[in-house]
């Protein structure tokens, strides 16, 4: 198989310099604080898609997991939420999602996103902690789109634009089958 | 760091000598001239951490201040991303709307779930471009 995801660690810092994409902050969170997260604060794990069919393997895109609580700025009580589970709601956050520019449309990033997904609903299936949003922010109305089209629904209106998918029934799908 | 510092020998000097005349500071005051450096510094950088535009203003006209570093505070790159989301009132009467309707997946949605079911699910084959 010429494309393999890794988890990212020390042995990959070679390849995070060439990595290009137009949103500065994916790149620079990537070469900068992504490898930091991961090993030294544990704050989220990132997912490099390595693709070696040209050889040397090249970086040809990446995730970033985390985990979030969904809680509310505000402690106003209304009345309408009471239906709701009590906050704050627990979640995983897909904390970044980023496809090298020379490798666009060419379908990776929404192999990155479904993987994403796929470890996401495999935790929430089989890990030992529950939890009920995916969540992620869209940075703007293109990655909103992409988000929109896998069924994630936007939170507001501004950017960066909080979009989140409520696991309940999808894992009910899946545990049916 | 030779860079930097042949930046800061250079070019840096220059520019702040040339700051601190413009400020009225003897050259003997350069502590006073980092001071206020520090202090307007500090005040455009709390406003870009709000997400505010800092324009100059004459007359009609108006020109925004941008500088990449402005652009990296409003896009809070090194936070770990997550944590804590705390949601407006807005934002929670929204996702209540979602938590509370129905389960209608879109197709994409239900092809990524088939997909993730396939034990032969392969990446796509990538093509990149020669090299210049």
């Amino acid at each position: 198989m010429a494309l393999r995801l890794e988890p990212l660690n020390r042995s990959h810092r070679p390849l995070l310099a060439d990595f290009q994409n137009p949103q500065a902050s994916l790149v620079e969170y990537l070469q900068r604080y992504a490898l930091r997260h991961a090993e030294k604060d544990l704050l989220a794990r990132t997912y490099l898609a390595l693709d070696a069919s040209v050889g040397t393997p090249r970086l040809a895109g990446y995730f970033s997991l985390a985990t979030v609580s969904v809680e509310r700025a505000s402690v106003a009580r209304q009345p309408e939420l009471d239906r709701l589970p009590r906050f704050p709601i627990p979640g995983i956050l897909l904390a970044r999602l980023a496809v090298d520019t020379r490798v666009r449309g060419q379908g990776l990033g929404r192999y990155l996103f479904e993987t994403a997904l796929g470890l996401t609903l495999q935790l929430a299936q089989t890990g030992p902690v529950a939890f009920r949003l995916f969540v992620t922010d869209a940075l703007d109305t293109e990655a909103a789109r992409f988000y929109h089209y896998f069924g994630l629904a936007p939170l507001g209106d501004d950017f960066p634009c909080r979009m989140v998918l409520d696991l309940r029934p999808l894992l009910a799908g899946r545990s049916s089958t | 760091m030779s860079r930097f510092q042949a930046l800061t020998n250079a070019v840096l000097d220059a520019e702040l000598d040339r700051l601190r005349v413009r400020l009225g500071l003897e050259p003997n005051q350069k502590a006073e001239l980092l001071r206020e450096m520090a202090a307007i510094a500090g005040w455009v950088a709390r406003q870009a951490e709000l997400g505010r535009t800092i324009e100059a203003r004459r007359d009609g006209e108006s020109e925004p201040l941008v500088h990449p570093a402005l652009e990296r505070l409003r896009t809070p790159v090194e936070q770990p991303v997550g944590a804590r989301l705390a949601l407006s009132d807005a934002e929670i009467r929204r996702l209540a709307a979602i938590l509370d309707g129905g389960f209608d997946p879109p197709p994409a949605l239900r092809t990524a779930l088939a997909n993730l079911a396939r034990a032969d699910r392969q990446p796509p084959p990538l093509h990149w471009p020669p090299a210049a």
